[in-house]
C-alpha cells in the first residue's frame, strides 16, 4: 500500500520532470544551435573583415611603389637623351632616399636605347650597410634583356610585379621586383626604351603575414599568381611548394579548387580541413589587388566554436542545476500532495479492521484531499451509527426471533402430539402434522373424545399468518374445545376417556354444529381486527361410524371410502366462524364403514405454490388421494406431504400446511 | 392491484384487477375507507377481474365491510368468477355478504 502511494508520487516526479527536462534540453539544444550559427556568421564576417584590413595593410606599401617607378619613368622619358649618366644615377639615389620601403632601384636601357651602339646600359642603385651603392648591371655577364623581370613587362608593356625570390647580393632578403617598361618616339613610333624597375625588400610582408596571429592554431598565409607560398607557416614550405604541389601531394583536389580560385585573385570564406594543423576549420582568402598575389587565413572551428561550446556548456550547467532543483521541488510537492492521502489509507486501514473510532487526519489545505477526507468522515460516522443500528437492529431481531422460537414451541405444544392418541382404543386410527410456513402461523388442529364413545376431531385455518394468526388461532382453538366440554344445554352427560386410559365422567357437547355456532360468536365478539377462522368440525361416534360435521367455510374435506375412489365431501359453504355474530351452523351426517377414512386439510396443501406460481389444487389432491388410498393415516400425511413438498419445489412455502386423516377400524372390542 | 371507479346512482363501483394477497389486501381496505370518506357509503365491487384472492384479502374485505356498515352503508360484490368465485363460496362469504352475479343486479338493490 505505502509503495503504491509512494509510486504515485514518483510517477508524478517522473512526469513532470521528463516534461521539465524534455523542454530544458530544447532549450540548451536550440540555444547552442542558434548561438552556433550565430557564432559562425559572425566569425565569417570577421574574419573577411580581418582578412582585408590584412590585404589593406599590406597594400598600404605596395601600392605606392609602382607609383614611384613611374615618377622615375616619366622624367626619363622626358628628359632621356639630356640626362647624364651621373645624373641617372642621382635619380635613383634620390628615389631609394625618399622611399624606405625600396631596396635598390635601376633602369635598363634597351640595347641602343641610351646611346647607338651601347649594347648594355643599366644604371643600379642599391642600399648597403655603408650606403646607396652605384653599380651597372648589364654587362656580357649578365645579359639582362633575356631575364624575366625584364622580358615580361617589356612584352605585356605594363607594370609587373616579379615572383618573390631572395637576392643572393644583398644578404639573402626576400625580394619582389616591381617593373615599369619606359618608352620613346623614333620616327614618330612610341616603342618601349628601356625597364624601371624598384626592388622592394618582402621581409615586413612576412613579418605581417606569419605574425598575424589567429587564434592560437589559426594561421595566415600568402601564395604569389603561380600558387606558389611567400610565407608559411611549415618549415619549408615557402619558395618551395605550391599551393598546387601540396594539393597534389595530399590528394586534396577541394584545396586545388580554392588554389585556382585565389590564383584567379577572387575572394572567399570556405570550409577547409588544414593540412599543416590537420584541423577542421575555415579558409578566408582575398587577392592583394597590385601584385595579383593571395592572402589566405585559416581559421580553426573548434577554436571559433570555442565561445559557443562553453556558452553551451553554462547553459547545460544551468539546465542541468534547474532541472535538479526542479526534481528537489516536484518530489517535496509530490510527497506533500501524498502524505495526506498516506495518512488518510493508515487511517483508513484501521478503520476497515473494525477500529471505527480511529481519528482521521486533520488536513489543513482545501484541495481534494481534503474532501477526500471529509468525505471518508463522513462515511466514517455514518458507518458507526450504521453499524450501532445493525448491532441493536439484530439484538431486537435475536431478541424477537428467540421470542418467536418460544411462541412456536409453545404453539406447537398446545397441538396433540402423541400418536396413536388412545393405544387402547382400536376403533380408529389418526395421524396429524401441521408445518407452519413460519415460526408461528394460524393453522391447527385439535381432537379429543366428548362423551361416551364420541370423538370430536377438527382442523382450522386462521384468515393471515403470523403472530395475530397464531394467537387467534390459540383463542380459537381453546374456545372450541371449551364449548366442546362445557356442560350446556346441548351437552349431554358423558364420560370422558382421557388419553391414557383414565376414564372421567362430564357433560360434553357433541353437535359440530352447535360448537361452531358458540365458537363464532364467542370470537366475533369484540374482533376490531376482523380476523377469522375456517374451521372444519367432526364427531364421530365410535361404535356406529356415524359422522356428524359442519363447517365454517372450511376447505371441503376427502372422503375415503374403503375401495372406492377418494371424493370430496361436500359442506355447506357456511360462513367462516369470527367474521359475523349469529351465524348458525348446521351439522350434515355421515356413516363411515370400516376402512373408510377422512382427509382434513387446510388450503396450504391445495394452495401450495411451485416456482412456476401453479397451484397444487383439489384435483392434484385427490389423484394423490387415490394414489396413496388404504394406507394408514400416517403413511398417507407422510406421503402426501411428501408430495406436496416434491411440487413445490423448493418455492417458498407461503402458508402453513395441515393434514389430519382419520380412520374408522369399526367397533372394537373395548367400545361398550 | 389496480382500482378503476365509477359513479353509478347510489353506488360506487369499484372495479378491482390483479391479485388481492397479504401484501396487496391492505389497499382494498384502504381504498374503501377512502371512498368512505369521500362520501360514497353504498360501495359495489366489480371482481371479474380479480385474479386470486387470499385469506388476507378476505380478511380485509370483512373488515371495510364492517366499518362501511357502520357508517350506515353497505359493500356488495358482483360478477364474481373462477378461483374467487370458489373462495367466497367455499369461505362462506356469499352468506355473510351481498353478492350478486351481475352489476346490474347489484345496482338494482334498493
Amino acid at each position: 500500500m505505502s509503495l503504491r502511494v509512494r509510486g504515485l508520487a514518483l510517477r508524478l516526479s517522473a512526469l513532470v520532470l521528463t516534461a521539465a527536462g524534455a523542454v530544458l534540453l530544447a532549450i540548451v539544444l536550440t540555444t547552442y544551435f542558434l548561438a552556433r550559427e550565430a557564432l559562425l556568421h559572425y566569425a565569417e564576417i570577421n574574419a573577411r573583415n580581418k582578412a582585408q584590413a590584412l590585404v589593406n595593410r599590406i597594400e598600404s606599401v605596395l601600392t605606392p611603389i609602382p607609383a614611384v617607378v613611374l615618377g622615375t619613368v616619366y622624367d626619363i622619358e622626358d628628359l632621356s637623351p639630356a640626362l647624364s649618366d651621373a645624373d641617372i644615377y642621382k635619380r635613383l639615389r634620390r628615389v631609394l632616399r625618399d622611399n624606405d620601403a625600396l631596396y635598390g632601384a635601376c633602369l635598363a636601357f634597351e640595347p641602343n636605347g641610351r646611346r647607338p651602339g651601347l649594347q648594355y646600359f643599366s644604371p643600379y642603385v642599391c642600399r648597403t650597410p655603408l650606403g646607396f651603392k652605384n653599380m651597372d648591371l648589364g654587362g656580357p655577364n649578365y645579359r639582362y634583356h633575356a631575364m624575366d623581370w625584364y622580358q615580361i613587362p617589356r612584352e605585356l608593356d605594363r607594370i609587373v610585379w616579379s615572383e618573390p625570390y631572395y637576392d643572393d647580393g644583398g644578404g639573402e632578403v626576400l625580394m619582389s621586383t616591381c617593373s615599369v617598361p619606359f618608352h620613346r618616339v623614333v620616327n614618330g613610333k612610341r616603342e618601349v626604351a628601356g625597364i624601371a624597375t624598384a626592388d622592394v625588400s618582402l621581409e615586413w610582408l612576412k613579418r605581417i603575414v606569419a605574425g598575424t596571429s589567429v587564434l592560437d592554431t589559426g594561421y595566415a598565409f600568402l601564395i604569389t599568381r603561380n600558387g606558389t607560398y611567400v610565407t608559411h607557416p611549415a618549415a619549408g614550405v615557402a619558395f618551395n611548394e605550391s599551393i598546387f604541389s601540396r594539393a597534389e601531394e595530399y590528394g586534396e583536389a577541394h584545396l586545388r579548387e580554392i588554389g585556382k580560385d585565389m590564383v584567379r585573385g577572387r575572394s572567399n570564406y570556405v570550409p577547409l580541413k588544414s593540412l599543416h594543423t590537420g584541423k577542421e576549420g575555415f579558409l578566408v582568402y582575398a587577392p592583394l589587388p597590385s601584385t595579383g598575389w593571395s592572402l589566405g587565413v585559416f581559421y580553426p572551428k573548434d577554436e571559433l566554436l570555442a565561445s559557443v561550446q562553453g556558452l553551451a556548456l553554462v547553459t547545460a550547467a544551468l539546465g542541468g542545476g534547474g532541472f535538479l532543483a526542479l526534481a528537489v521541488l516536484v518530489w517535496f510537492i509530490a510527497r506533500g500532495i501524498t502524505l495526506p492521502l498516506r495518512r488518510l489509507t493508515v487511517a483508513a486501514r484501521e478503520v476497515a479492521g473494525g477500529k471505527l473510532d480511529t481519528p482521521l487526519p486533520e488536513l489543513h489545505a482545501r484541495d481534494e484531499v481534503r474532501e477526500l477526507a471529509e468525505s471518508f468522515g463522513n462515511m466514517q460516522a455514518s458507518l458507526r451509527d450504521y453499524i450501532r443500528d445493525l448491532t441493536q437492529a439484530t439484538a431486537s431481531r435475536e431478541r424477537m426471533e428467540s421470542e418467536l422460537r418460544i411462541a412456536h414451541d409453545i404453539q406447537m405444544g398446545i397441538l396433540p402430539k402423541i400418536f396413536p392418541p388412545f393405544p387402547d382404543r382400536s376403533e380408529l386410527d389418526l395421524f396429524a402434522s401441521l408445518t407452519p410456513a413460519r415460526e408461528v402461523g394460524g393453522d391447527f388442529y385439535d381432537f379429543f373424545p366428548c362423551g361416551e364413545d364420541q370423538f370430536c376431531f377438527l382442523v382450522g385455518d386462521v384468515s393471515g399468518k403470523g403472530v395475530p394468526a397464531a394467537f387467534y388461532m390459540a383463542v380459537a382453538k381453546t374456545l372450541i374445545k371449551a364449548v366442546a366440554e362445557s356442560a350446556n344445554a346441548g351437552g349431554a352427560r358423558v364420560t370422558d376417556y382421557l388419553p391414557g386410559g383414565v376414564v372421567q365422567a362430564a357433560r360434553r357437547c357433541t353437535d359440530p354444529g352447535h360448537i361452531l355456532t358458540r365458537a363464532n360468536n364467542d370470537l366475533a365478539q369484540d374482533n376490531e381486527s376482523c380476523m377469522f377462522v375456517t374451521i372444519f368440525c367432526a364427531v364421530l361416534d365410535l361404535k356406529t361410524g356415524a359422522v356428524r360435521y359442519a363447517s365454517a367455510g372450511h376447505n371441503p374435506p376427502v372422503l375415503l371410502r374403503a375401495g372406492k375412489g377418494p371424493e370430496y365431501l361436500p359442506t355447506r359453504q357456511e360462513p367462516v366462524a369470527g367474521a359475523m355474530e349469529g351465524v348458525v351452523y348446521t351439522a350434515d351426517t355421515l356413516t363411515l364403514a370400516p376402512g373408510d377414512a377422512l382427509l382434513l386439510y387446510t388450503d396450504g396443501v391445495t394452495e401450495a405454490m411451485n416456482p412456476a406460481q401453479e397451484l397444487y389444487g383439489e384435483a392434484r389432491l385427490l389423484a394423490q388421494a387415490r394414489a396413496l388410498a388404504g394406507q394408514e393415516p400416517k403413511a398417507l400425511c407422510e406421503r402426501l406431504g411428501e408430495d406436496v413438498h416434491a411440487f413445490a419445489a423448493g418455492a417458498e412455502q407461503s402458508d402453513d400446511i395441515t393434514m389430519l386423516v382419520l380412520s374408522y377400524l369399526g367397533p372394537g372390542a373395548n367400545a361398550g | 392491484m389496480d382500482f378503476t371507479q365509477t359513479q353509478e346512482g347510489a353506488f360506487l363501483v369499484l372495479m378491482v384487477t390483479g391479485r388481492m394477497d397479504t401484501l396487496t389486501a391492505p389497499q382494498f381496505e384502504a381504498k374503501c375507507l377512502a371512498c368512505l370518506e369521500a362520501g360514497s357509503k353504498r360501495l359495489v365491487v366489480d371482481l371479474s377481474s380479480l385474479e386470486y384472492i387470499s385469506s388476507a384479502g378476505l380478511r380485509s374485505i370483512l373488515s371495510a365491510a364492517k366499518k362501511l356498515k357502520a357508517a350506515g352503508g353497505d359493500l356488495a360484490f358482483c360478477a364474481l368468477s373462477g378461483i374467487v368465485a370458489e373462495v367466497f363460496a367455499v369461505s362462506g362469504f356469499n352468506k355473510l355478504l351481498p353478492v350478486l352475479p351481475t352489476r346490474e343486479q347489484a345496482l338494482a338493490r334498493p
